[in-house]
């Protein structure tokens, strides 16, 4: 195992802004030339990527003899963020996701993720790990954009995820690292789960079967071991519902996170601390899974409190 | 001159947010009509003085109604949870409001927010945006026009600033309020203004501009003396130039001024040290146009760009 700087800058004061990724080979001579990299930490304030970059490197170290092809791990891309607690580049607050394919001559962000887009360049996959963000916690899903879903829908159905939801393009998003890299030619995934600032240990576990699996599959790694991954419901057979708050307040939810729910189900209140009245209780729009929940409990109108995926027999 | 409400909305510890516009009403049905749109941002200053100064300019300064010939809407601030605890953004989310648009009525709240603030500023003739620099530069004013294909330089020039810069299109750009009212007929306009947060003596640059503006377009009858023939500058002509150490910045020319090729513009200092490491020379003849705002500066950071003399 090699650790590589991708990009180093010097701070104004004494200090340089280093990103690193491990490279893991084959002890051997190089028995595919499949190459894999694992991105995590573009935003700041989510962790969950870092604890699956740890997992996986750590399974690298023990089963070094399992390795055939390149894997390449960036567990932290936001450093600066990531220290700070804080979801954009600090300073420059842009958010790195909206930033790319950047370029050299581009602000500081820019420069970053211009680096990042061309170490990862020539990889045949990436994944792209975040973790939503501090307000919502979500099941380990993966985010595909249709324009690409020929090549990745595959790949994101080894990852042992629960959802895989498929979106239309969209410009905006056209300044985000997975497209950047689709469009580069490598087949590029987005993994969402959990939540911000947190660690939730059995998604990093479960995401981590499924990228063994899906390495395996690929002949990146081979080993006796087998990776048994649960079949994801996905987006093409039913409908997101979404359920935003319809007045400002503090939230308190009713149920827990990824229950299987029904119509009408009670989701949670939006209460008033200072006089003790409730000023609406929210119900579930549409039977189905409950695969967003709102994290944290201060909501203004329109602040996303749910979404459900109802599929096709529920609509009936 | 009327108040309206474009938005009201509640919050659990706060006083409720009351976003107004002052309307003020032309004399003329058939003039053109402008909406003004300030502070969008909190960490700006520029954005919220120009657009009151332009209401009690209005309201107070102009004896006679009928000189305001076409309908004008100033809503000077439409975050002013943001600039009341210097925060950029919305305080809760950090979302940006000048990404939500044309807004989403069943969105997140600044979806919500932007799509009043649209549904307000839609079918005038004119529009005008008062904003920052994105990043951490501050610049003299210019307007800044995106390459949408509805784009109308022409109107784009008579603020009489000295630059237009002629943009091209971003993918993050399509969720701007400039994009989007374009896109909706009106001739929408950004002016960036300068990044300070406090005023200078010659703050009313942008004030002055706005007015010749809407005197140029027959919204109202009155004008400062003139300014500038604006030139058109596409990005080949920006010149950007950048530190290759990191450190203490010391500009030594001013914004706006006019650079020799080889003159010496700025310097590095080592941040503990105190020599000076890096002498920042002009790479052509023009205007600096921008410079990074922060004495900490960082490695390759941007610290001029040059508008090059053509
Ligand atoms: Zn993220």
């Amino acid at each position: 195992m090699q650790i590589l700087e991708i990009f180093s800058s010097k701070l104004p004061v004494g200090e340089n802004l280093v990103i690193k990724k491990s490279r893991f080979e084959p002890n051997s001579k190089l028995q595919t030339p499949k190459r894999i990299s694992i991105v995590s930490g573009i935003h700041g304030d989510e962790l969950e990527g870092q604890y699956v970059t740890y997992l996986l490197a750590a399974w690298l170290k023990k089963n070094p003899q399992a390795i055939r092809g390149t894997i390449d791990i960036y567990p932290g891309i936001n450093t600066l963020g990531i220290d700070s607690i804080t979801r954009g580049f600090p300073l420059y607050e842009v958010d790195l996701n909206r930033v790319f394919p950047g370029g050299e001559d581009d602000f500081l962000p820019g420069q970053l993720v211009h680096a990042l887009a061309l170490d990862v360049q020539g990889s045949d996959i990436a994944i792209d790990i975040h973790s939503s963000n501090i307000f919502l916690r979500e099941i380990p899903q993966i985010r595909i954009n249709k324009e690409f879903s020929n090549a990745t829908l595959p790949l994101a159905k080894e990852l042992n995820c629960d959802f895989i939801w498929i979106h239309d393009a969209v410009t905006v998003l056209e300044a985000t690292f997975s497209h950047t890299l689709n469009t580069m030619g490598t087949k590029t995934l987005v993994v969402e789960m959990g939540v911000g600032m947190r660690l939730t240990q059995e998604y990093g576990l479960q995401l981590l079967k499924g990228i063994l699996n899906l390495m395996q599959k690929e002949g990146i790694i081979q080993t006796d071991e087998v990776f048994e991954v649960r079949e994801p419901f996905s987006s093409e057979v039913g409908d997101v519902f979404y359920l935003n708050s319809p007045c400002s307040g503090l939230f308190v939810p009713a149920l827990s996170h990824c229950d299987v729910i029904k119509k009408d189900d009670k989701i949670g209140d939006i209460v008033n601390p200072l006089d003790g009245d409730i000023f609406e209780t929210l119900y579930a729009p549409h039977d189905g899974i409950l695969f967003t929940l709102r994290e944290y409990p201060v909501v203004y109108e329109g602040s996303l409190i749910a979404r459900i995926f109802g599929g096709n027999d529920a609509k009936n | 001159m009327q108040k309206i409400e474009i938005f009201k909305i509640t919050s659990l510890n706060r006083e409720p947010l009351i976003v107004e516009g002052y309307f003020f009403e032309g004399s003329d049905p058939k003039a053109p009509s402008v909406a003004i749109v300030g502070a969008m941002e909190g960490k700006t200053i520029l954005p919220l003085y120009t657009a009151s100064k332009l209401v009690d300019f209005l309201k107070n300064s102009i004896n006679d109604s009928k000189k305001i010939l076409g309908n004008i809407l100033i809503i000077p601030s439409i975050n002013h949870y943001a600039l009341n605890i210097h925060e950029r953004f919305w305080p809760l989310d950090k979302t940006n409001l000048n990404m939500m648009f044309p807004g989403y009525d069943k969105g997140e709240t600044t979806q919500r927010i932007a799509k009043k603030v649209f549904d307000t500023v839609r079918g005038y003739t004119h529009g005008i945006i008062l904003e920052t620099r994105d990043d951490l530069s501050t610049c003299m004013p210019y307007v800044k026009e995106f390459k949408s294909g509805f784009e109308d330089l022409e109107d784009a020039k008579k603020f009489g600033l000295k630059i237009v810069h002629y943009k091209d299109l971003k993918p993050t750009d399509t969720v701007s309020l400039q994009y989007n009212w374009q896109l909706w007929e009106t001739k929408a306009h950004s002016i960036i203004c300068p990044s300070t947060m406090q005023l200078q003596p010659d703050s009313d640059e942008i004030f002055e501009a706005i007015v010749n503006f809407l005197n140029k377009n027959n919204i109202l009858q009155h004008k400062f003396l003139g300014g500038y023939e604006s030139t058109i500058v596409a990005n080949e002509a920006m010149q950007i130039i950048k530190t290759p150490k990191s450190g203490i910045f010391v500009p030594t020319k001013k914004i706006g001024t006019q650079v020799i090729e080889d003159e010496v513009i700025g310097k590095i200092i080592h941040a503990l040290e105190g020599k000076v490491i890096h002498k920042i020379l002009a790479p052509c003849n023009g205007v600096i146009a921008c410079s990074y705002k922060n004495a900490l500066i960082f490695e390759n950071a941007v610290a001029f760009r040059i508008a090059r003399n053509t």
